[in-house]
């Protein structure tokens, strides 16, 4: 079989501004594609991206050539495969149950949703992303992993400077010198909180797996917890953000979202149309073929989730929100062993209090200027901005 | 083939076909079962495929696989001693005819 075509003109700058059009001419076109700016197999059909994602022994995710590693100053379970990536994350599973979530925390987390709408006020028109979205997300994640004293600004800057690091696939120092400021800073707070956890044991990750019978090592506790800093902001705050942006510019839907009560609905059609997490690397273990090419052993391909979710083999009209879909199969929070950790969480707290909140709130708020909003992002994406009339 | 009946929480049964080998998570997913969602592919990683087996069939399905246990904690409906990952029975000639009974939620 021929190796897949190379695809030559296609930029990292232009995937980050508007990838969708490019991934729709990918699955027409070239469905498995080397780009060469980013030097990996592109896999855009969602047939594909699960098949990889759904065997980790010819598709692994320890790559140890990614800047991960040196960003965390650790081997995350982000990075490994097979029992001891179930260890450790098991480890921290339980803090993200429905049960927990029902029982602990859902009377916190709306308690929260609401001190942060309260700061807002009825007529002023206010960067919902920057007031609500992140540090919303920000301050359920610290009760979450049991990282209290930390303040938002803390757990967004920490956040962002891990995400920049594990992106800097140019290795230039910089990024490098802000992680470990960064780390230093991490290792210091989480240290503190798991003295007190000790103490005073609760259902927040860190406490679990401090408490557990059989713990992890240290020096892993520590790392799961930074990576589910890395990825527990982000991708609620782009996840709420975008299905806002969806519900405001389509009236139609989100009278009916309220009507029916569908915010779970709401919540899925949003994270299909514009994934948080738009695509994820695997390492070719053995030569293998990917939709009649040849893969070669040692290839890296990128499973391009954000275009699996519009795939038209699976979506009809997938490139507009529209959440009355009769079925929403979409791959937002992966697949296989790797499956996003975090998806309860996700579901209840942004499907299921923040949605609702906001707009009981502020029944009528309004974006007046769509085109206002700037998308950004190729390996995560949403709004970073989304300026809405309050009323 | 092998015959498999869902039965939706409502009482709804679904009655279908699967390969021998196939895991009751994929035989649902293949012929459009509601109320199975399967989201981890059959890692053993969502919990999202939560049924409870019959009391016939109890036995006939096995005792729950290793790790299983701990993934079910994170299921969304009540856990109870039939409770299975659908994902992680797989069929067999043993297990024509076999009914599992789903639950109100997966996510």
């Amino acid at each position: 079989m021929p190796l897949a075509p190379i695809d030559k003109d296609v930029r990292l700058d232009q995937l980050t501004l508007d990838p969708y059009p490019i991934y729709r001419r990918m699955r027409a076109e070239t469905p498995v594609v080397r780009v060469e700016s980013a030097n990996r197999t592109f896999l855009t059909k969602a047939a594909d991206t699960k098949r990889v994602k759904d065997d980790p022994e010819l598709f692994s995710s320890d790559d140890p050539h990614t800047p991960m590693q040196r960003a965390f100053n650790a081997h995350t379970l982000m990075r490994k495969d097979g029992d001891e990536h179930r260890r450790e994350r098991m480890a921290m599973q339980k803090a993200y149950t429905p049960k927990i979530i029902k029982s602990n925390w859902a009377q916190v987390y709306r308690d929260i949703t609401a001190t942060y709408l309260d700061r807002l006020t009825k007529g002023e028109t206010v960067d919902l992303y920057k007031e609500i979205c992140g540090p919303v997300s920000a301050r359920i994640l610290i009760h979450v992993l049991g990282l209290e004293g930390a303040t938002d600004e803390q757990m967004m800057r920490w956040s962002q400077n891990l995400i920049d690091g594990a992106g800097n696939f140019g290795w230039d120092p910089e990024p490098f010198e802000v992680t470990d400021r960064a780390n230093a800073e991490m290792d210091a707070h989480i240290a503190s909180c798991a003295e007190r956890h000790r103490a005073e044991p609760n259902d927040s990750a860190l406490s679990l797996m401090v408490n557990a019978a059989d713990p992890i090592p240290w020096s892993q506790i520590v790392a799961n917890i930074k990576i589910a800093i890395g990825g527990g902001i982000n991708e609620p705050r782009d996840a709420m953000a975008t299905i806002a942006y969806g519900l405001l510019t389509n009236p139609d839907q989100l009278e009916e979202v309220r009507r029916q009560e569908a915010w779970g609905a709401a919540f899925e059609e949003g994270v299909r149309w514009v994934a948080p997490i738009q695509a994820s690397s695997r390492l070719v273990m053995e030569d293998t073929e990917i939709g009649g090419f040849d893969i070669p052993k040692g290839d890296v391909v990128m499973t391009i989730q954000a275009s699996a979710n519009r795939d038209e083999d699976l979506f009809e009209d997938g490139e507009n929100f529209q959440v009355f879909r009769p079925k929403n199969l979409h791959q937002a929070f992966g697949s296989g062993p790797h499956h996003c950790a975090g998806a309860n969480i996700a579901r209840r707290t942004v499907g299921e209090i923040m949605m609702p909140a906001l707009f009981e709130r502020f029944p009528n708020m309004k974006l007046p200027d769509p085109a206002a909003v700037m998308w950004r992002g190729f390996g995560f994406r949403g709004p970073i901005n989304l300026p809405v009339k309050l009323n | 083939m092998v015959k498999v009946t869902y039965v939706a929480f409502d009482g709804t049964e679904t009655t279908v076909e699967g390969e021998p080998g196939a895991s009751v998570m994929q035989t649902a997913l293949d012929n459009n079962v509601e109320g199975i969602v399967g989201e981890c592919g059959g890692s053993m990683m969502c919990a999202t495929c939560h049924c409870h087996v019959d009391d016939a069939w109890v036995e006939k399905a096995g005792p729950r696989n290793d790790g299983e246990d701990d993934m079910l904690e994170c299921a969304a409906s009540d856990v109870t001693p039939t409770s299975r990952l659908s994902c992680q029975i797989k069929l067999s000639e043993d297990l024509d005819g076999l009914r599992v009974l789903l639950p109100e939620e997966q996510v």
